[in-house]
């Protein structure tokens, strides 16, 4: 086909609706906080939540994923126009926190006490469930990002699943009764770096354009 | 932003609300662009292959206009499309390349200086009679050589080139007369 005949055909599409990144992103929030509630429905909070959650590493526990949920996602929408570079400096902010968090535990627990916690059902239940959990959001996700046009697929397949993965751990955290830092920074950390992973890969070919 | 960046926006933006002669006009404006880029770039592939890239990238454009805003600057935009689809189109045949942003900044120079793209190419075109018209649209628009034109039209290569000259300098004339 020669390009003027191109242009002729190209030029006598309808209009087509602007990219609005705000709306992906209230999208993907709402379908991140209604798996979410459906999980706390069916599973309930935890027991005396309000009494735990008055505790400073009780309340990190849902707000350090919430935080790096909220700045995964802003990161990840600002990919969806192609002239945006990718960013990721300020990730740093909630993982250098995570990480501070989990030294600070590790240096502070006795050694007998510091993965006294850890047992295959334990995990099993904490990565199983924010894995399952993120499985639908995280596709939904990829699918309303390819909308956009990023320049770097993979980059924004893994900032859109660990956003996801974040805020499904956040949901999470309000049914789970591990209190201890070393547990959950590692063990929610693992399973949002495994959706983040995952992402990455299906962002290489779901975001290509 | 360039005057030329403002015409372009002007028109992408009537594009996007549905106006599709603003949007052929913005899509032939930009191919001499994206022609240029391609052949500077393009030296290690076949000559045809060059439109087909050409041809790709207008359709990524086209794929994905909704995703410039319209309050932002377009070159940046147009750029960064550009350059995602050349990377992409040459490592797909085995080429790579590297495009920095001087190198789309030399040709939008260059095809500000080209009447056909300075002006609306199709209402230059048809201050033209049909054949040089004709011509022009195959060289300058669509990528063909002379010696291809001339196969087709039966005359040599050397008349085409003649023919070519004369066509762009007549074309020239118009846009100086409409200038004034």
């Amino acid at each position: 086909m020669k390009t003027h005949e191109l242009i002729d055909r190209l030029s006598a599409e309808t209009a087509l609706p602007a990219l609005h990144p705000r709306s992906i992103g209230l999208q993907i929030v709402t379908v991140v906080g209604v798996v979410s509630a459906l999980f706390l429905l069916i599973a309930g909070p935890r027991d005396e939540l309000m009494q735990a959650m008055s505790k400073p590493v009780v309340l990190t526990k849902t707000v350090l994923p919430a935080v790096l949920c909220l700045v995964a996602l802003a990161l990840a929408l600002r990919l969806t126009r192609p002239e945006r570079d990718a960013r990721v400096l300020p990730l740093l902010l909630p993982l250098g926190a995570a990480t501070g968090l989990w030294i600070w535990s590790y240096a502070s627990q006795p050694p007998a006490q510091r993965f006294a916690d850890v047992s295959v059902p334990a995990l099993a239940e904490c990565m199983g469930l924010i894995l399952l959990l993120s499985a639908l959001p995280a596709a939904l996700a990829l699918r309303w990002l390819s909308r956009g046009a990023t320049t770097s697929p993979r980059i924004s397949g893994a900032l859109v699943g660990l956003a996801v993965a974040a805020g499904v751990a956040t949901g999470y955290s309000l049914f789970c009764v591990q209190d201890n830092p070393l547990f959950f920074v590692t063990w929610y950390g693992a399973a949002i770096v495994i959706v983040a992973g995952l992402c990455a890969l299906a962002g290489g070919r779901v975001l290509r354009w | 932003m360039t005057t030329r960046e403002d015409e372009w926006a002007a028109l992408l933006r009537a594009a996007i609300a549905g106006d599709g002669r603003a949007y052929a006009r913005f899509l032939h404006a930009v191919s001499p662009v994206l022609r240029g880029i391609v052949r500077a770039r393009g030296s290690s592939l076949p000559p045809d292959h060059h439109e087909d890239i050409v041809q790709e990238v207008l359709i990524a454009i086209h794929a994905k206009r909704q995703t410039w805003d319209s309050a932002a600057p377009l070159l940046p935009w147009l750029y960064a499309i550009t350059r995602y689809k050349i990377v992409d189109a040459f490592r797909r045949r085995g080429n790579r390349v590297h495009l920095p942003i001087e190198d789309f900044a030399e040709s939008l120079e260059t095809a500000i200086d080209d009447p056909t793209v300075a002006h609306d190419s199709e209402y230059l075109l048809g201050q033209l009679d049909p054949r040089s018209a004709g011509i022009v649209r195959a060289i300058s628009l669509e990528g063909e050589t002379a010696g291809a034109v001339g196969k087709r039209l039966g005359i040599s290569e050397g008349a085409v080139r003649v023919a070519l000259h004369r066509a762009m300098k007549r074309m020239a004339v118009h846009v100086r007369r409409d200038e004034r």
